[in-house]
């Protein structure tokens, strides 16, 4: 009895301790929230107002349609670069990482170094080269550019988080279904693909989210405003609006829709990617 | 004939898989990686980028860098950008670790929604610290002036002596989150018995986070410090968007004084040089890490 307080105590106090280091470490996602929804003049009163006293939309609004800055048609580029580096880095990643599962090859353990070693790459080593690379196949200034070079980032990751899922299914699994006469390929989609969804799914979100978050390709390979990514949009806009808070809060949190989306429904795909060990820091 | 057929044997076919990717890679990176390497022995401008002669100038890029008080100051500020990320996020990063590894009802909601910091775009992240730096509507010179800590506002982003503790500040919180799970995840290979048995035996606490966690834990601190390393190394974004290198070329790290030289002073060669070194530093780095964790890769 007296040992069951005192625990009710002490996680009392643990639940209060964590509840406020959450508040600490999330308060800058509110601060910018709450910015988004306040005029301009009131971001500028001191003492600030943590709640907004006079509710101000506008800020949203006015990114629909305004020329060169137009939110939404950014948010659509980022959202097609994302998911056309993700496709490729999942369609490439699959047999490969199957491959260095399943075969020893010739040149397998060479391989996974060079995909180990491409994920510690500073992206200005590559910046130039493929900038001179995509002038010469005409596709600089086009999406293309941005999909090609975010998918670089997807592929490694991938093969390395894949190839632990395909290892994990063993092979009696796999020789059944060829014993009932499935060829290699149609064990591989039936019986293989279904195991290894969760890191399908794990794979498909890291490269989705490489690609929304780069700044460097997209800015660089894309000079089109109408065509460029939603954090090289927000970059252009702080440089030429640097002041005007209540726009570029409302910017960052419309950049964060998708990454919160993703946080909701599939927040224990993004741990186990996280713990698979090789990710960006 | 007989060579072709034994080439398609059982294990040879997995090639044929894995090619894809890696030809994909071989061209868009490993191509481009040798290329940046023949730019920085050239003197390549915007005059010679497309077309046009380039002469080969061997190592005049690298010996320019070297005496470039801008570059030698970006190559000190990423270590020191490094180095102060890297204590501070697994500083703070164990101790979350610790506390969310105690059972408690919201230690799995909680510890789930400290992930959102790094999933966020840099950009995004740069923004907002930008923000809260700002020198009069920031919220942390309202704060710290609340609290009496400072009188007149500072000027954060605006003087060299702050803005890069400013800039550190932003990156460690991306940072949190990632020691956190890893360590966390570390944590859970620890067999609970020996905690058990230290107890029975009289230790304290202290005593058996020095004697059993830390011990045990080695491999995945070195992995995660050395993997730290390396993408704060490389950062790019964050020192970019938030202070762009200034003021007066105070923030540079190697990553955005190379983009400066190549993208906005058109010097692509001296540009490709920078990133070289810092490609070199990283390479280097990564020599480490792979020791630790190659083992388990390979199999």
């Amino acid at each position: 009895m007296e040992k069951e307080r005192k625990n009710g105590k002490k996680e009392f106090l643990l639940c209060f301790i964590s509840v406020v280091i959450l508040c600490l470490l999330l308060f800058p996602l509110f601060w910018i929230f709450i910015t988004s929804l306040k005029t301009e003049k009131e971001i500028f009163q001191i003492p600030p107002t943590f709640y907004p006293h006079v509710l101000n939309t506008k800020s949203y609004a006015a990114q629909v349609g305004n020329g060169d800055f137009n939110m939404f048609r950014s948010f659509a580029n980022s959202l097609i670069i994302a998911t056309g580096a993700m496709t490729i880095a999942v369609i490439l990643a699959v047999p490969a990482s199957y491959a260095v599962a399943r075969y020893r090859f010739k040149g397998r353990n060479g391989m996974l170094l060079c995909f180990l070693v491409t994920q510690m790459l500073p992206v200005s080593v590559l910046l130039t080269p493929m900038f001179i690379m995509f002038k010469g196949m005409h596709i600089y200034n086009t999406w293309l550019s941005a999909i090609l070079s975010d998918a670089t980032l997807g592929i490694p990751f991938s093969v390395l988080i894949l190839k632990n899922y395909f290892a994990s299914v063993p092979r009696e699994l796999e020789e059944a279904a060829y014993i009932d006469g499935c060829s290699r390929f149609l064990a591989f989609i039936r019986i293989l693909l279904p195991v290894a969804k969760p890191g399908v799914v794990v794979c498909a979100i890291f490269s989705f989210l490489y690609g929304w978050g780069d700044l460097a390709y997209g800015m660089t390979f894309i000079l089109d405003q109408k065509k460029r990514p939603i954090t090289a949009g927000i970059f252009n806009f702080m440089g030429q609006y640097g002041t005007k808070w209540s726009y570029l809060t409302a910017f960052a949190i419309v950049t964060i829709i998708p990454v919160a989306l993703i946080f909701l429904f599939m927040q224990k795909y993004i741990i186990s990617g996280m713990t698979s060990g090789a990710v960006k820091g | 004939m007989k060579q072709i057929k034994s080439f398609f044997r059982y294990e040879n076919i997995g090639l044929l898989y894995a090619l894809p990717a890696f030809l994909y890679m071989l061209f868009f990176v490993g191509y481009p990686i040798v290329s940046n390497l023949i730019l920085s022995l050239q003197n390549v401008t915007v005059r010679n980028l497309v077309r046009g002669s380039r002469d080969f100038i061997g190592f005049d890029n690298y010996i320019k860098l070297m005496h470039d008080t801008v570059f030698l100051r970006a190559m000190f500020n990423t270590l020191l950008f490094t180095v102060s990320c890297l204590v501070v996020q697994f500083v703070i990063g164990f101790a979350l670790a610790l506390l969310f590894q105690k059972d408690f009802p919201f230690a799995r909601p909680v510890r789930g929604l400290l992930m959102i910091p790094w999933m966020i775009p840099m950009t995004v992240t740069a923004l907002i610290f930008k923000f809260m730096f700002s020198t009069d509507v920031g919220i942390i010179n309202y704060f710290l002036k609340s609290v009496g800590l400072i009188s007149e506002n500072i000027q954060w982003l605006t003087s060299p002596s702050t803005a890069m503790t400013a800039v550190i500040t932003a990156n460690i919180w991306i940072g949190i989150p990632f020691n956190t799970i890893l360590i966390s995840t570390g944590l859970t290979t620890i067999p609970l018995e020996l905690y058990e048995s230290a107890a029975m035996d009289g230790a304290n606490g202290l005593q058996k986070f020095f004697k059993i966690t830390l011990p045990l834990m080695r491999t995945t601190i070195e992995s995660l410090l050395v993997l730290g390393f390396i993408y704060t190394f490389k950062v790019y974004d964050m020192v970019y968007v938030m202070t762009g290198g200034g003021p007066v070329n105070s923030t540079h790290l190697m990553s955005t004084y190379s983009y400066k030289l190549s993208f906005e002073m058109f010097q692509y060669s001296l540009g490709a040089s920078a990133a070289n070194v810092l490609l070199v530093i990283l390479l280097l780095v990564s020599v480490v890490y792979l020791k630790i964790t190659m083992k388990g890769e390979m199999e």
